[in-house]
């Protein structure tokens, strides 16, 4: 079969599958062979296949923020580039300004796949390296003010040229980073991971022809274009619009706003965030390619979990980012928060305005975590220990159909990033645990019940120094949808084993501590519809778990236990939620 | 028959296979319909039919029988339609919740309208205990045996009918829990109490729990019914004990399992390693991957110089369960996965299949979804008529009615085309299946021989094979009782850990020597309890390690004996490193995380059929036509009865035996084996899309 006829549609679904199979022992491959934790454990990466224009076909691997970035980067290696591109290259980037990336932490290796002179394509990955050089050890900089401050700034590159590791290079990479040996083995996981994955492309590409692989290719494109555009054409048409904020720009408390307005004409979309408020000082702007993906993480997340995801769908979709506000930066400003904070707001905009356009769908929001970080040296080691409270990760929000993930991974992974085992970090931290437990009346209210988060207490041995992002500490961040009620918000207080004052967490910043407890609530998610229209026998349950009060389960879900707490009175339930109907919710969490 | 003989069988869902082999390597099948509602009855029914095709008594069959062992659903099953036990369970106070936050893990996360899987223990029960242990075994608050006597009154006025208990780092230390129990007893009677410390001694509370309170949530139903079921067989005459296959892919008498019946979670498909090991035994090639498809999922499993590697990371229905576990990949592409044409034009098969019922379409039982079946039977790899032991009939008709409405009309493209391109989708499924789980280990499957098994399984095994760019396809006679074979050549195995935090350096070498003498005794004590003497018994040692600051482990065998040599260690791990990663770090600190051994009670090796080389050519029954890649081509079917060791047939080729369907494509040549069974050579290598 030559292009330009019709492909055969068998041939489509196999290449189809294929191509996310490459992707996905690319993914594979990186955590079998990475150094660093943060591929192997927090798999904070992905791997993607794009065309020889740069457009990404599959991405079958890789956490949700990285969803609309692949593209970014392809292109501007091609437009780096063009001409220039032959068998034997490996190419290397990551500046959000300069080269298609989407923050300095995520570096992006890219090999070009060469059948014969043919250049079919590329075979990347994009992984968030251990340290970068920068302001401060780990590659978050909370003190940033430009984003020279948050590490090394890499345009597009060839990191190997005809099959050669370009060595001086490399040692410059080593050189401004703080764990050279890890950036090292990480850079190499990529290398190989990234060499499996072309191989692979080529090999099939071999099997179909040249010419019959490429419309293959479009043929996959045309595919998610078309399933994506019979999603948006269910949708009534109209303009919706939605809003999240952030309560700080990382040195001031601060209202900082995102809002969007999504217009659904037909079978195309408009996401536009004009109005959006202007960036700010501290690392909490957004890249391009960071707010892209955003929008398609809600937008993917919002509909089926099956519908392909690669730039074909992007083709209905019109994305409009004004420049120098919070989601589009203008070069200096700081940004390497973005993947976790600026892509919460910008996930819970389009939620809320996606909740509009489909009410049944609508998605409850997810709390903001209020967690940092903890680094130190324990005693007798010579080196030293960061530590991050992932068990003090918040409450999901709820949807029709089930109650929000009482505990659950950052919004910006839909729950990808695992929990650790407290065993384990009481082995590796001068730590001793004592609580992770599920709280009471903190998750939103609703027919479906917002995540509850957690109260979580430890002892730290060691003086230690604490960055802190409580971004859920003060301001509710899980909203409810359809007359569910927010979520609770956090809280964090630090007691130093000296008998000192105890501390009330701030916001953001840094604070050198002695030896301390640490005592914690991570805040809760939203709810979906009234409360009040709740299956009494899940309030009963809710009740006799602990997870509402007696007080909550009579004046906000209306519902009257028996005599002892394993049972009902539906007669009294009925005539109190009778009574209370209509009345609005009231509110838990304030 | 020649006693004595030995039996084996496996419950699955639909049938139960009974098989057995006879004193001099003879073999007999006999497949009866499983009672899912009271599986010990379709096991005592082959009993009597196996018993009445042989013309004697049960008692004499039974009596006859030297080893009888059994892989079971019952304790998947209890999980899977969630019909366990009323679970209590003690946590350390502050942690009862690990059990339902599960690490936040989930299979997909873009699938998150999913609920998790309910707890297996509701909140309310989930009682908390004062006192603790350090993160080195050392107590820093006692336990508070009155809260565990509290809870087991708690437990007693709930109902409640088994108890876990899992207590923060008990991981390093079970004297809490051992005290917690004796407390529970003061206020709770019940029989059933699990130990977290007993049956999964490994760090990480939410993986220790969750075993913890399986055990807890399937051991009333299946224990009970184990010991029922050993009972009965001992009454009806059965001499010696009932061993059941466990996940590790050995075998277990009831009265060893009763304690730990979470072990039974993988019992079925982990038989399968025995049947790999007879394969391996008589093809001469400890090299495989066995690929065993049933009904609407294939099981694959890779065995690498004899070895099928297990690991503690075995999940169930979302359920994660921290149990030595021969490593399956499990994917939903078998003869009932159901094909189809999505609303924007792409083609489509699985993961849904159609069951038992409805069925493929051409079962006539009302299904009009098409399925890898029905295309099977349009390109004629299976013929019209009876089917799966005459407990079907296959409708031709029927099948291409389905493939033209669902999938070639909305496609515009041929019956056989449709027919053809379903069959090429899952058998693309199933490479990637196998390649997953040999890549991710660090294996080049071309260097292996592909093993399918399964009724239709072997339908697929020379695509599939060629698709990898293996060399081979060995087909047992048998691939259609393939886990029922391997109950026959299964060890009694028991794993044991320790959990050892130590770096490798030349000061662990006691340490290690002492941790692994506690536990070679432990293993002896329970074989020699089992009846196998010091010349039955045999013991690996293995470790767990990592560079520091990793925290994935790497397992490594150690070599026979009681040395413990760090140097020697060394160079195993970063000979396994090198293979499986690409790189080391030379000279980088390593660490220990566990000490591991696992104690075999040596079964005497199966006795290999085999006769002797026929000269004459094989006779085929008829001639077909059979649609392969390039078009239909007349190809020679077989019976596999006329079939002798030595004989030889040029693809096209179909061999039709008791149990299964086995194919050889154009250029393909299959060749019958002194045991009996079939190795393909394979024409080149396939297309992977």
């Amino acid at each position: 079969m030559s292009a330009g006829t019709a492909i055969d549609p068998i041939l489509l679904a196999l290449v189809q599958n294929r191509l996310d199979h490459i992707a996905q022992q690319m993914g594979r491959v990186m955590v079998r062979t990475a150094r660093s934790p943060i591929f192997s454990q927090a798999h904070d990466f992905s791997c993607f296949l794009a065309d020889a224009e740069g457009t990404v076909v599959s991405q079958a691997d890789g956490i949700p923020i990285h969803t609309g970035g692949g593209g970014f980067a392809a292109r501007a290696i091609v437009a780096r580039f063009a001409g220039d591109i032959a068998p034997g290259d490996v190419f290397l980037l990551n500046d959000p300004y300069a080269a298609g990336g989407n923050h300095l932490p995520d570096w992006v290796i890219a090999r070009p796949v060469f059948v014969g002179d043919d250049h079919l394509g590329f075979a990347c990955n994009r992984a968030h390296q251990s340290d970068i050089g920068g302001g401060a050890a780990g590659t978050y900089n909370p003190q940033a003010t430009e984003i020279f401050h948050e590490g090394l700034r890499l345009p597009v590159m060839k990191l190997v040229e005809a099959e050669r590791v370009r060595e001086d290079l490399w040692e410059l990479l080593k050189l401004n980073c703080r764990t050279p040996d890890l950036l090292d083995g990480d850079l190499r996981a990529m290398l190989g991971s990234t060499r499996i994955g072309a191989e692979r492309i080529a090999a099939l590409t071999e099997e179909l022809g040249t010419d019959q692989a490429r419309a293959c290719f479009a043929g996959i494109l045309d595919y998610a274009e078309a399933r994506f555009r019979a999603v948006i054409r269910d949708l009534p048409d109209g303009t919706y619009r939605g809003e999240d904020r952030t309560d700080n720009d990382c040195f001031d408390p601060a209202e900082i706003i995102t809002r969007v307005a999504l217009t659904i004409e037909g079978d195309r979309l408009t996401v536009d965030f004009t109005g959006t408020d202007d960036q700010i000082r501290g690392f909490k702007n957004s890249s391009l390619a960071n707010t892209v993906s955003g929008v398609y993480t809600a937008l993917y997340s919002f509909f089926d979990a099956d519908l392909p995801r690669n730039e074909g769908s992007f083709r209905g979709v019109t994305i409009i980012a004004p420049e120098g506000s919070v989601v589009n930066a203008r070069p200096p400003a700081p940004l390497t928060m973005c993947t976790v904070f600026p892509a919460h707001d910008i996930i819970h905009a389009c939620w809320r305005a996606l909740g509009l356009a489909a009410p049944e769908r609508a998605l409850a929001g997810w709390a903001r975590n209020v967690f940092g970080v903890t680094s130190g040296t324990k005693e007798g080691a010579d080196e030293p220990f960061v530590m991050y409270h992932n068990n003090l990760a918040a409450g999901g929000g709820a949807i029709e159909g089930r109650d929000g993930f009482n505990q659950i991974g950052h919004l910006c992974t839909l729950g990808g990033l695992t929990i650790p085992n407290l065993e384990v970090y009481e082995q590796i931290y001068p730590v001793r645990f004592l609580r992770q437990e599920f709280r009471c009346d903190s998750g939103g209210a609703g027919r479906y019940r917002g995540g509850t988060g957690v109260d979580y207490a430890l002892e730290v041995m060691v003086p230690a120094l604490y960055s802190f992002r409580g971004e859920g500490l003060r301001t509710p961040s899980g909203y409810g949808v359809n007359g569910g009620d927010w979520g609770a918000v956090g809280a964090m207080v630090l007691s130093p084993h000296d008998g000192s004052e105890p501390v009330e967490a701030p916001q953001f910043g840094l604070m050198h501590l002695g030896a301390l407890h640490y005592e914690a609530a991570s805040p809760g998610g939203g709810g979906w519809g009234d409360p009040k229209t709740r299956d009494p026998q899940a309030v009963l349950a809710d009740l006799r778990d602990g997870i509402i009060s007696a007080q909550a389960a009579r004046d906000i879900y209306a519902v009257v236990p028996g005599d002892d707490d394993a049972s009902l009175d539906m007669a009294a339930t009925q005539a109190l939620r009778e009574e209370r109907a209509g009345a609005p919710p009231q509110s838990a969490s304030s | 028959m020649v006693p004595p003989w030995r039996i084996g069988v496996d419950v699955g869902g639909t049938f139960t296979d009974l098989v057995m082999v006879d004193a001099r390597g003879a073999l007999m099948i006999v497949k009866t319909p499983s009672v899912p509602s009271n599986p010990g009855e379709g096991v005592l029914d082959a009993v009597r039919k196996a018993a009445a095709r042989l013309a004697v008594p049960v008692a004499d069959f039974l009596a006859q029988c030297r080893l009888f062992v059994h892989g079971s659903t019952v304790a998947t099953n209890t999980v899977l339609e969630g019909k366990g036990a009323k679970v209590g369970l003690l946590t350390t106070e502050g942690f009862r919740d690990s059990l339902e936050i599960r690490r936040g893990m989930r299979e997909n996360p873009w699938d998150h309208r999913k609920p998790f899987p309910p707890a297996l223990v509701p909140r309310y029960l989930r009682l908390p205990v004062r006192g603790r242990l350090d993160s080195n075994g050392a107590e820093v608050a006692a336990l508070e045996t009155a809260d565990a006597a509290a809870a087991g009154e708690a437990f007693t006025r709930e109902g409640v009918e088994a108890v876990a208990i899992c207590l923060f780092n008990s991981y390093t230390d079970g004297r809490h829990e051992d005290e917690a129990a004796q407390a529970l007893g003061e206020s709770w009677s019940g029989e059933w109490i699990s130990r977290s410390s007993a049956i999964a001694p490994t760090i990480g509370e939410y993986e220790r729990t969750s075993t913890a309170v399986m055990n807890a949530y399937v051991a009333p139903r299946v224990v009970t019914y184990l010991r029922d079921l050993a009972a009965e067989l001992q009454r009806l005459g059965l001499p010696g004990a009932l061993l059941m296959s466990q996940s590790n892919g050995g075998v277990v008498s009831v009265a060893q399992i009763a304690d730990r019946p979470v072990n039974l979670v993988l019992s079925g498909p982990a038989a399968g390693v025995g049947a790999m090991t007879l394969a391996a035994n008589a093809l001469g090639d400890d090299n495989l991957i066995s690929m065993e498809i049933g009904g609407t999922s294939c099981d694959v499993a890779l065995m690498s110089a004899g070895q099928v590697a297990t690991s503690d990371a075995l999940e169930i229905d979302g359920y994660h369960l921290a149990v030595p576990s021969v490593e399956i990949h499990t994917v939903g592409a078998g003869g009932g996965t159901i094909a189809g044409v999505d609303a924007a034009g792409m083609l489509f098969a699985g993961p849904k299949g159609a069951g038992a019922r409805p069925g493929p379409a051409c079962y006539g039982h009302g299904g009009t979804e098409p399925t890898v079946t029905d295309a099977q039977l349009v390109l004629g790899r299976l013929a019209p008529g009876a089917y799966a032991g005459g407990s079907v009939t296959l409708d031709r008709e029927l099948a291409r009615e389905a493939i033209r409405a669902r999938i070639a009309e909305p496609l515009g493209i041929s019956i056989e085309d449709a027919a053809s391109g379903i069959i090429r989708l899952v058998e693309q499924h199933l490479l990637h299946a196998v390649e997953r789980i040999s890549v991710q280990r660090g294996f080049n499957p071309a260097g292996f021989t592909l093993v399918p098994a399964g009724g239709a399984g072997p339908l697929h095994g020379p695509s599939v094979a060629a698709m990898l760019g293996a060399r081979r396809v060995y087909v047992p006679r048998q691939a259609g009782a393939f886990c029922a074979m391997g109950l026959l050549q299964s060890d009694v195995r028991q794993d044991y850990i320790q959990v050892f935090m130590r770096e490798l350096d030349g000061d662990v070498a006691q340490a290690a020597q002492a941790g692994f003498a506690q536990l070679r005794t432990r293993a002896g004590e329970t074989l020699t309890r089992e009846g196998f003497t010091d010349d039955q018994a045999a013991y690996r040692r293995a470790l767990d390690l990592r560079y520091r600051g990793q925290q994935w482990d790497l397992r490594v065998e150690l070599p026979d004996g009681e040395e413990f040599d760090p140097a020697l260690v060394r160079r195993l791990f970063e000979a396994e490193y090198e293979r499986q990663f690409g790189h080391i770090q030379p000279g980088g600190a390593i660490q220990i995380t566990s000490l591991r051994m696992a104690g075999f009670g040596l079964l005497p090796p199966l006795e290999a059929a085999s006769a002797p080389a026929s000269k004459e050519s094989p006779q085929r029954r008829e001639t077909r036509r059979v649609w392969f890649a390039d078009g239909w081509h007349d190809t020679a079917i077989f019976d596999g009865a006329d079939l002798a060791p030595g004989q030889s047939i040029a693809g096209p080729a179909i061999v039709t035996e008791q149990t299964m369907t086995a194919i050889a494509r154009p250029g393909d040549t299959l060749t019958v084996d002194a045991a009996g069974n079939f190795i393909i050579d394979l024409a080149e290598r396939g297309a992977t899309a």
